[in-house]
């Protein structure tokens, strides 16, 4: 399944949470996230994050596709990263 | 790591290194300062290297920890070996019987035979998708024809490989006609490859072995014990025997794809040394790599399972395939692309 995650968390998680993020999807922007998650991996993800946050100030949406395919990105202006399995 | 996880081709020089629990590809910019890129862990399946990296034990054995297989080749593009970590997918029982139909003669050769029926099999599918497109490839289809016959009653793993051999010499010579060619294409020659229709096979074919074995590693089979090759020391033959399937599957195809549209052409290649050995420039392996990528990610419907699976995931199914037979609950058939 593919996965895009934005979180909206107070300052002094910020940090907490991209590195843990960072281990499971490709940062797209600040606060933005998304990849490739098996179910399991989502779970596990999600445990992680319930720990990070606190769930009174701070909040994390996921946007789950079934498939890469049904993504549909636009982007307007520069393009921070481009996500590939290809290195240099 | 998942079904999803995918593999990773670093060609540039610079530090892979463990950081905040996941991947860090570190390169010098151009000013001198670090430029970071990170890659998910839990992403990775393996990772290959082409460029120069530095790496440390605290990685590898990160890497270990996730399962992840680093495959690394040298300066010219050659395969060089793989970071295999401890299996954590054992089963002794597995082992026993994969052992057991190695050293019984006639349980080795019907798995044998399995693995050149499908490659003979994937072979003169290529050969009849260029016959219908006109090409004339009629000779080295009778012989492949006529060695597939032969197949089911070889009754040695010598006598197999005769004919696969055979099949391989016929199936080479349509390469010609296949391809546009200003000089003809005569012989596979391996340790170095002499021309560039050699070298571009060769490292193809490399690709196609690394990514076998990174599959055979996710499933409980050893991948030293096989079946139509010897397993010899130093080299995961069970690999060797699966992908015998997929190099005319996928790589041939890649190969013909590659060469026919233009994409990759002589000026890809440079030659070495006194006794000329060929070998691709680094763009073009990126080429290759990107196209073979692109290739084993394509899905298929896939009747008995009920969904699309992509070619890599092919792999793998042949492998758990293997394990069915291996311990009786059915007998091994290998892949027929049915599409």
């Amino acid at each position: 399944m593919y996965v895009v995650i934005v979180y909206d968390v107070e300052q002094i998680r910020v940090n907490k949470v991209c590195k843990c993020l960072r281990r499971f999807l490709h940062w797209v922007q600040n606060s933005a996230f998304e990849g490739d998650l098996s179910e399991s991996q989502l779970e596990r993800l999600k445990m992680e994050l319930k720990k990070l946050i606190d769930p009174e100030h701070d909040s994390v949406y996921i946007y789950r596709l079934p498939h890469k395919k049904y993504l549909r990105k636009e982007t307007i202006g520069r393009e921070k990263v481009i996500i590939d399995q290809i290195l240099g | 790591m998942a079904e999803s996880a995918r593999s990773y081709y670093i060609f540039r020089n610079g530090r892979l290194r463990r950081r905040q629990n996941t991947l860090y590809l570190e390169q010098e910019g151009e000013n001198g300062d670090i430029i970071r890129h990170p890659i998910p862990i839990e992403d990775v399946q393996d990772i290959y290297l082409f460029g120069e990296i530095d790496l440390n034990t605290k990685l590898l054995n990160f890497l270990a920890q996730n399962g992840v297989i680093v495959h690394c080749f040298n300066y010219y593009g050659f395969y060089s070996g793989s970071f295999y970590p401890r299996e954590t997918n054992v089963s002794g029982h597995l082992i026993v019987k994969q052992v057991e139909h190695y050293l019984d003669p006639t349980k080795r050769l019907s798995l044998a035979r399995e693995f050149v029926s499908s490659a003979l099999y994937h072979i003169r599918r290529n050969l009849n998708y260029y016959s219908h497109r006109g090409k004339d490839v009629r000779n080295s289809l009778n012989i492949v024809e006529q060695c597939m016959d032969r197949i089911a009653s070889c009754e040695t793993i010598p006598e197999l490989m005769r004919e696969e051999g055979q099949a391989r010499e016929a199936y080479y010579v349509a390469f010609n006609e296949i391809l546009d060619l200003k000089e003809p294409f005569e012989k596979r020659v391996r340790r170095p490859p002499d021309n560039m229709i050699n070298a571009l096979i060769s490292f193809i074919n490399t690709l196609i072995y690394t990514a076998t074995l990174s599959e055979i590693y996710v499933t409980q089979l050893n991948p030293t014990i096989s079946y139509l090759h010897e397993p010899s020391k130093r080299r995961f033959s069970l690999a060797l025997d699966i992908s015998e399937i997929f190099k005319p599957l996928v790589g041939d195809r890649v190969l013909f794809r590659l060469l026919n549209r233009g994409v990759i052409g002589e000026e890809d290649f440079m030659g070495l040394g006194e006794s000329p050995a060929v070998y691709l420039k680094e763009n073009a392996r990126k080429t290759v790599v990107r196209e073979l990528e692109e290739t084993l990610q394509t899905t298929v419907y896939h009747r008995g399972l009920k969904r699309n699976v992509s070619y890599r995931y092919l792999i793998r199914f042949e492998a758990y395939k293997i394990i069915r037979h291996l311990i009786g609950m059915e007998p091994y058939r290998s892949l027929r692309a049915w599409w």
